[in-house]
């Protein structure tokens, strides 16, 4: 895989990771707005917080004059909140002016986002998003009075369609809507759901249901659906009168009572892995592992007792 | 700028002996192997000597034992399918949780075909546990899959060991190993060591061949089905006209490996542990993956913590150097590497796993170079992370917290 990002987004990233003045790397201290999203064990998350200059009376007059993030990603997630934090501050926006800006803007500002590198960019709206519902809670603003949704309930309410990142139905909904999904590649490529183990995206309450559920029943396309291993009977094998368990208690006591004294004597001892019908694994330790003699020692003492006291089939594997 | 190449396990350069070899037989000796005419012989004879040159490598074993194929995965596809369809009786296959994707994804394939399949699972250090795989051993398994060295962290199985107490077992288990990251490495003697090894499948061009071309050991007396019908050629094991110039690339590159490869991995390891030795000195929060097993002399597998591997690389490609990660955002789909996360690494150190690969060609300058910017790569990074404290250059307390329970 080659990179196939812009040369603008590959500037981006390289001014940000080296400091260049004017990128916006860092965080605020006692920030107006603060709203995160993504985690560690997704493969990326970004901290976006910002400052405000306040308006003596008016909180919705509130306009943004900083804007910072702190990203664990990768080249196109660190470039895309590089690009967020750019937007805000040379737009003058309020806060509620700012949830204009969408992750197409940041792509565009990017010049353009490899498509399974999209949802980069709805991450950084995500963290915006969040960081408006922080700083309203804390100016006393009631985003629901002006008809602004913030969904913050849908992340932890609804039920888990995509369990690998932990993405609700509502939430995968809203996404398909406002982002347009078509395609079960569209909604990996924007927010990532059915992008690990893809167990969502042909069962029932999947994603190509809530596509149909969104748009409209689909065209059926072609499913292979996996076919359950079915279990199988376990081979019968003869092993006379005895029972494994049996057939083990035997093997153990001939063992104790005939090979362990002998190879004590010298130090060692026989480790008992497991017995296979008349197959017994054993491994000899102590002083007698690294003995030259260690093969001879199986064959003709460990097996030959065996042999000799439980079963003339059995076999020894040393391990 | 220079290119500074660490990632040999991906793909290695086409060795000049190995080029000036293949040749003659693009042009001048282009005929087909197969044709009756004299003109052909020098083909024919090329392809024959290409196979004594292989079976040479692979311990003195008989000629007619080597298959050339178009890649490993074309021969690992060939003796998985190829075992399966010729003993219908057996219906369980036995591999690991670290499998290459040719015999990972096979195997789930046959899983899905109502084959059962055990995926031996690896511990911290990416070993195997000898109980396990002797739990797994059943009167209707088939066949043992197992690699030889894992192409990303280069930790190495007893596949001597394992396959003999397999054949000690039950000798009509077939015991397959991917030698993909061996060859060249690690001797293969199938007539000694790994005498117990059934099929053996190899790629020429992580051995200075070029890319295109592979080979399948098949030991007398397996029972496989052809993979590719519809002509004579091998024996009527691996049907299509010969690649005649790559067979004998393939066949030059074998013995290039063989003829100086004691000197070439004493070099390739010194380098890499100072490589390695190095890095740990030099970063905090670090750890080598797979450090406590035995490993193959090339190959080291940082998980740098807190920071993701795509802007690693991309970084360090800036500055020329090659390397490739288990990270999510550089693997196509959005998965993580399957081999760390079957070794329990945590996800973040996961997403933060850089493999660098070393090879033949590779110097102390090289290394000197990735010691010098690799650093400064990871500080630029952290400095962004909202999990790492640029002030004291450590992890945050919380960070901390999250990366014990991240697993």
């Amino acid at each position: 895989m080659a990179w196939e990002y812009s040369e603008k987004t590959k500037e981006i990233f390289m001014d940000a990771v080296h400091g260049k003045p004017g990128t916006h790397m860092g965080e605020i201290e006692h920030p107006d707005g603060i709203g995160e999203h993504g985690s560690i064990a997704c493969g990326d998350a970004l901290r976006f917080t910002f400052r405000v200059r306040r308006h003596p009376t008016d909180p919705l007059q509130d306009v943004i004059t900083e804007a910072r993030y702190l990203t664990f990603g990768c080249t196109s997630a660190i470039a895309s909140s590089e690009a967020l934090c750019t937007l805000i501050e040379q737009g003058g926006y309020t806060p509620v002016g700012a949830l204009k800006i969408t992750n197409r803007d940041i792509v565009t500002y990017l010049g353009g986002l490899p498509d399974q590198k999209i949802h980069c960019s709805v991450m950084g709206a995500e963290a915006l998003e969040a960081a408006v519902f922080n700083w309203a809670q804390k100016r006393g603003v009631d985003l629901s009075a002006l008809g602004i949704d913030m969904h913050a309930e849908e992340k932890e309410e609804g039920r888990l369609v995509c369990q690998c990142f932990g993405l609700t139905e509502p939430y995968i909904k809203r996404k398909i809507r406002e982002l347009g999904l078509k395609t079960i590649a569209e909604i990996t490529g924007a927010i990532k759901a059915g992008g690990a183990c893809m167990s969502c995206h042909h069962k029932p309450g999947g994603l190509q249901d809530l596509l149909a559920e969104v748009w409209g029943p689909q065209p059926l396309t072609l499913k292979v659906l996996p076919t359950q291993p079915t279990p199988r009977e376990p081979v019968a094998v003869d092993r006379a009168t005895l029972s494994p368990y049996q057939f083990s208690k035997k093997v153990e006591k001939a063992l104790d009572a005939y090979v362990r004294p002998m190879l004590r004597r010298d130090g060692g001892d026989v480790e008992l892995l497991d017995i296979k019908d008349t197959v017994v694994y054993c491994r000899l330790v102590g002083a007698c592992a690294g003995c030259g003699g260690a093969g001879m020692t199986m064959k003709l003492m460990v097996e030959r007792t065996l042999k000799e006291m439980v079963d003339d089939r059995v076999r020894i594997i040393s391990v | 700028m220079r290119t500074i190449y660490l990632d040999n396990n991906a793909t290695t350069a086409v060795a000049p002996e190995v080029r000036a070899a293949m040749e003659p037989y693009f042009d001048g000796e282009f005929f087909n192997p197969s044709s009756a005419y004299d003109r052909a012989s020098s083909a024919a004879q090329a392809i024959k000597r290409a196979r004594a040159a292989v079976a040479r490598f692979l311990g003195g074993v008989d000629p007619s034992e080597i298959l050339f194929t178009s890649c490993a995965t074309e021969s690992l596809n060939t003796a998985l399918y190829g075992a399966v369809r010729a003993n219908p009786a057996r219906r369980h296959v036995i591999t690991t949780a670290v499998e290459h994707p040719a015999v990972f994804e096979v195997c789930k394939d046959l899983a899905r075909s109502g084959l059962e399949v055990t995926f031996l699972p690896v511990d911290r250090a990416g070993t195997l546990d000898l109980r396990t795989f002797i739990q797994a051993l059943r009167p209707d398994t088939l066949m043992v899959a197992i690699m030889h060295a894992n192409n990303e962290t280069g930790v190495i199985f007893p596949v001597e060991e394992l396959a003999r107490i397999a054949k000690e077992t039950d000798p009509a288990i077939l015991f397959l190993t991917d030698a993909t990251q061996t060859a060249g490495k690690l001797p293969l003697d199938l007539r000694g060591a790994l005498r117990h090894v059934d099929l053996l499948a190899f790629s020429g061009h992580k051995v200075h061949a070029p890319k295109g071309v592979g080979a399948l050991f098949v030991r007398r007396g397996t029972p496989i089905r052809p993979f590719m019908i519809g002509g004579h050629q091998e024996g009527g094991r691996r049907a299509g006209t010969e690649n005649v110039p790559y067979i004998a690339g393939l066949a030059r590159a074998v013995e290039l490996a063989q003829e100086d490869h004691d000197v070439v991995e004493a070099r390739i390891r010194r380098l890499r542990d100072r490589l390695e030795t190095g890095l740990l000195a030099r970063i905090p929060c670090v750890e080598v993956n797979g450090r406590g097993a035995a490993r193959i002399p090339n190959t080291c597998n940082i998980s740098v913590h807190f920071i993701e591997g795509e802007g690693m690389l991309y970084q360090l490609n800036e500055h020329g150097i090659c390397a490739s990660s288990g990270s999510a955002c550089t693997s196509g789909s959005l998965e993580p590497s399957h081999v760390l996360r079957a070794m329990g690494v945590p996800f973040t150190a996961v997403h933060g796993s850089v493999r660098l690969s070393l090879g033949r060609y590779n110097t102390d300058e090289d290394v000197d170079r990735a010691l010098e910017v690799f650093p400064q790569v990871v500080a630029n990074l952290r400095r962004l992370s909202p999990y790492w404290d640029a002030a004291h250059d450590r992890p945050r307390p919380e960070s901390e917290a999250m990366m014990q329970g991240a697993s």
